[in-house]
């Protein structure tokens, strides 16, 4: 007898003799730990490669207008663009931008004031659409490597992100039509032609500057096509001291902010909560849906263990005669609805430590982080859930067992 | 033999209620029995024999009046009060013998003292007892479905002392044995009584009756004699 107790020896034996129906009961409580665990994987292996290359760039701070005067989320880079629709400033002016100077050349920081908007492209035929950047072309080896070619000298000379120039197979050299073949409306930018000088080497992704799929131009470049000179999308400062961040930001609030909420500043630090808040409830909304076939499992332990107790009725009678308290009877189908969680747990974990492992690979692209504790822990986790679960589904069958009148119980056949 | 009744009951009615109408199995049974006695309880099926002897084993509070155990009132204890002197005070050898299924021989007669001790047994009483009541050493692995009911009998009977419990009841011990067995059990329980254990055994067999020292007879849940 394990442990010397025999109520746990008697489930052992008891889910032994039905071994099947005991195996099917617990696939349930499988397939809910496997849905629950490997979600939670899943979302941690994003969170933490999200976080990889979002801290790269913990040294920024970016200043957007405040379109909402509340929360709006989002990356800036990507969207912000030119084309809001209402009358308020959706741009950073030049005095904001004086200000910000004045502000940041207090210590040893760059300020990267930007254009940035969405335009159609078009590359010897192929179309599509791409982030450009207009910023002042002196400051652009201060924030990324050109990995082939060179900085544009001549004023249509530009240069193109690596993923971009895959996608539309660039070399230097290569011709990029930019803007709209007919201008139609006052959104339309009459199509001008451009040149790749340079080719960006890989950045990754971050908050602040996307620069892998993007046009970056110089600003005059830009404002020349684009118009809106002055009006930046995005002020960029890159702290020479990551421990001045929090001061700057206070000091940026203080004279920008201080009549209403003119602009965003945010920092990579601030960014990356938030990406992780937003992942954390998209995984927690997925292992909801997830914990549905928990409750489907759980039912299915229940169904099992009430046809437990309803066929041994006889022995519980006997156990109950010969000295055996309501409180044993309790434990020994406790346990055995334990067990059938363990089992399942431990399938479970097996499985979902391959199905998350496949799951990571397929929807991240890496298993880099799979080993980390924090995507780990989700295999006990899942497993410590499933086995209270099947507890719980058999407390209510167990308490009907002890219930039992002795002398009825043994009347039983 | 002392004059102190190990075993009292006073009045004692037990009342079936079903939805067709109410059974009453015991009539306002009186009954004292000393300390060290064998009693044999006879009578008509369903005259509320084996009813009495489930009261007198704790397993049953009775309707109305009063049991004493060892002078003490039922009806003052609580389920665990009652579930531990069924386990402690009281061996009960059952009609259709009530072997555990899911444990082997040894099991069966060690279980009752792993209860009580909460702990696995090492003084090797169980093997004893299976040893005293004649069952083969090689089958004590064995399940209860795959022996006899003559083996299961003396198995019944090794579990019922072992917790050296000072009151022993037995519901029809031979009932489905053959004479020569029949006589080796009994001759086993009126061992059990000289060594000073109270006996209280159901019987509808007269020559079985003959091995205590008192019979009662019951009709219609009453004692008439
Ligand atoms: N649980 C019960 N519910 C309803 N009636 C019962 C119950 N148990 C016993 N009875 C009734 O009580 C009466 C006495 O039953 P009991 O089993 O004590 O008889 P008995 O003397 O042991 O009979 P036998 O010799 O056949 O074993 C019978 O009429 C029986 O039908
Ligand atoms: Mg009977």
């Amino acid at each position: 007898m394990i442990f010397g107790d025999i109520f746990l020896e008697l489930s052992i034996r008891n889910v032994r003799l039905n071994f099947l129906r005991s195996l099917l009961a617990a696939i349930g409580i499988v397939i809910g730990v496997v849905a629950i665990t490997s979600i939670g994987i899943m979302g941690a292996n994003m969170t933490l490669s999200v976080t990889a290359e979002l801290s790269e760039s913990g040294n920024v701070i970016m200043i957007t207008p405040d379109s909402s005067g509340g929360g709006g989320g989002g990356f800036p880079g990507g969207m912000g663009g030119g084309s809001s629709s209402d009358d308020e400033d959706e741009y950073i002016d030049k005095t904001q931008l004086r200000k910000i100077k004045q502000i940041a050349t207090s210590g040893d920081n760059l300020v990267v004031p930007l254009y940035t908007t969405s335009e159609n492209i078009d590359v010897s035929g192929q179309e599509g659409r791409a982030t450009i950047y207009g910023i002042d072309i002196n400051l652009v080896p201060d924030l990324v490597e050109v990995e082939e070619g060179s900085m544009p000298l001549s004023t249509a000379g530009v240069l193109v992100g690596s993923t971009l120039a895959e996608r539309y197979d660039l070399k230097v050299g290569s011709r990029i039509q930019v803007g709209d073949e007919e201008v139609e409306d006052d959104d339309d930018i009459p199509q001008f032609t451009v040149r790749v000088t340079g080719i960006l080497e890989e950045k990754g992704m971050s908050s602040d500057l996307n620069t892998d799929s993007a046009i970056v131009m110089d600003e005059s470049l830009y404002t020349g096509h684009f118009g809106g000179e002055y009006e930046y999308d995005q002020v960029n400062i890159i702290a020479g001291d990551i421990n001045d961040i929090k001061q700057l930001e206070e000091d940026l609030d203080y004279a920008l902010n201080y009549r209403e909420d003119e602009v965003l500043i945010q920092d990579s630090g601030s960014m990356l909560e938030r990406i992780s808040e937003t992942l954390g409830t998209m995984t927690s909304f997925m292992s909801a849906i997830g914990a549905i076939s928990l409750l489907v499992a759980a039912v299915s332990i229940f169904n099992v263990m009430m046809m437990s107790v309803t066929e041994r009725v006889k022995e519980i009678g006997i156990l109950r005669s010969i000295g055996t308290r309501r409180s044993e009877v309790r434990k020994m189908f406790l346990y055995e609805s334990m067990l059938l969680g363990v089992i399942g747990a431990g399938i479970g974990a097996v499985a979902s430590f391959i199905g998350g492992y496949i799951l990571t690979y397929g929807m991240i692209g890496t298993t880099e982080y799979f080993f980390m504790p924090e995507s780990l822990v989700y295999i006990p986790m899942g497993m410590f859930t499933g086995i209270v679960i099947c507890i719980l589904s058999g407390v209510y069958p167990a308490y009907r067992a002890s219930c039992l009148d002795p002398i009825e119980a043994l009347r039983a056949e | 033999m002392t004059d102190k009744p190990v075993i009292k009951l006073e009045n004692v009615t037990k009342v079936y209620s079903l939805p067709t109408d109410d059974v009453i199995a015991l009539d306002n049974i009186n009954l004292d029995i000393m300390k060290g006695e064998f009693v044999a309880i006879m009578g008509t099926s369903g005259s509320g024999k084996s009813t009495l002897l489930n009261q007198i084993g704790c397993l049953d509070v009775p309707t109305s009046g009063n049991l004493y155990i060892d002078g003490r009132n039922v009806r003052d204890l609580n389920d665990n009060e009652l579930t531990d002197l069924r386990r402690d005070k009281i061996g009960y050898i059952f009609q259709n013998f009530n072997l555990i299924p899911l444990l082997d021989l040894s099991e069966n007669v060690e279980y009752p003292m792993l209860l009580k001790n909460k702990k696995r047994d090492e003084t090797g009483y169980p093997k004893k007892l299976l040893e005293m009541v004649g069952l083969d050493e090689t089958r004590i692995r064995h399940r209860p479905n795959e022996i006899s009911g003559g083996q299961r009998q003396r198995v019944a009977i090794a579990r019922a002392l072992v917790n050296d419990p000072t009151i022993l009841l037995c519901d029809e011990p031979t009932g489905n044995l053959d004479s020569k067995t029949s006589a080796q059990i009994m001759d086993m329980i009126s061992g059990l009584n000289r060594e000073g254990r109270t006996v209280v055994m159901v019987t509808h067999e007269p020559f079985i009756a003959k091995y205590a020292e008192r019979t009662i007879v019951m009709e219609d849940g009453r004692i008439v004699s």
